[in-house]
């Protein structure tokens, strides 16, 4: 799922000082999961703020209000009552549905309070690795499931490349190299001709915005010519 | 389930739960009073068929004693009833909303209301908790 952590509480400050009244919408799919803006943290970022403008002697209302997922509208337009009365409006989802609401509520301003990091794994409660950057050319099936966008520093798709040293990567020597990790698995699976085929290089099509039309559902949004 | 804190006023905001039930009453009473327990909606559920097709994973099982409780309590319900609906609505529905009615019945609607119902009453899923 998307990660998400919160911003330096200074910036969200910064961000809603010279707004009166502001709603804080929390998202409980993503955000909620990875404990980093659900229902909970949205309380708790109210209180702190109300606690922090106090202390500086201004008066302001932090509203909350937790939509089951801020990337949907069917859950977004339960704020249509309330985004649009608001000064500002706070957003603890991820940058997507932080955007939803943006666009849903244009004369209102809406600010992000957590930064989207990553698409990952849970290791453990409040602790998660980035596994995918989106890039939509997704080789990992080629690479034992090893992802060489982002788990190489270099984002190489054809073997390392020879700085590997102890297995360790010459970028960052604190983190494995990938394709030694993507050798040793498919050397396990017997596999290890998956890689001798010469991939072509990444478009990095998720540079520039992208909409997706699932299987099965091209007839009812493509234009037909 | 987060459970309500002993320090704040574990008491149910009754009227308030009346307020959302009330705005959703057609839906509410039609959904109620069309389901013909068909369970077409459980086999649409992937986690009624991954959990042994234990019942009470039933899309329909799942709305009749959720929201469905709710509306026949006319919101009167303790706290311990809530999070009982709360642990129905948050786990055993991701609100995937594959779940499929021959009678028009919009079952992931009604378990996001009874979500709705359940935060405004502070209860939610917390995730670093069992």
């Amino acid at each position: 799922m998307i990660k998400i952590k919160r911003k330096p509480f200074q910036e969200i400050v910064e961000a809603i000082q010279g707004y009166s009244n502001v709603l804080n919408v929390g998202c409980g799919g993503c955000a909620s999961v990875c404990l980093g803006g659900g229902q909970k943290e949205v309380w708790i970022l109210n209180e702190e703020l109300e606690e922090y403008f106090r202390q500086q002697g201004q008066e302001k209302r932090f509203i909350a209000y937790t939509v089951e997922r801020a990337c949907n509208l069917d859950y977004v337009q339960e704020l249509d009552g309330i985004a649009p009365q608001k000064a500002a409006v706070l957003v603890m989802a991820c940058a997507a549905g932080t955007q939803l609401i943006a666009e849903r509520y244009p004369d209102t301003p809406v600010y992000p309070a957590v930064n989207t990091v990553a698409i990952g794994v849970d290791r453990d409660i409040g602790l998660y690795e980035e596994r995918c950057r989106a890039c939509g050319e997704c080789v990992i099936g080629y690479t034992g499931g090893i992802c060489p966008v982002t788990r190489c520093a270099k984002g190489l798709f054809n073997g390392p490349c020879g700085g590997t040293n102890q297995g360790m990567c010459e970028v960052d020597d604190t983190i494995p190299c990938a394709w030694q990790e993507i050798f040793e698995r498919l050397k396990r699976q017997n596999r290890l001709q998956d890689v001798m085929k010469i991939r072509p290089a990444m478009q990095w099509r998720n540079q520039t915005q992208r909409t997706v039309i699932q299987m099965g559902y091209e007839e009812r949004y493509m234009q037909q010519e | 389930m987060k459970e309500m804190p002993a320090t704040q006023d574990t008491g149910i905001d009754t009227a308030e739960i009346q307020r959302v039930l009330s705005r959703h009453k057609s839906q509410i009473k039609f959904c109620l009073a069309v389901c013909a327990r068909c369970s077409m909606c459980a086999h649409s559920c992937f986690l009624y068929e991954t959990r042994g097709q234990d019942p009470i994973y039933m899309p329909s099982h799942k709305m009749i004693n959720s929201i469905g409780y709710l509306w026949k309590k006319r919101g009167k319900v303790t706290p311990r009833e809530l999070q009982s609906i709360g642990d129905i609505v948050w786990k055993r529905c991701v609100l995937c909303m594959r779940c499929y009615c021959p009678l028009g019945v919009d079952i992931p609607f009604m378990i996001g209301l009874a979500r709705r119902i359940c935060r405004e009453q502070d209860v939610y899923r917390e995730y670093d908790r069992p």
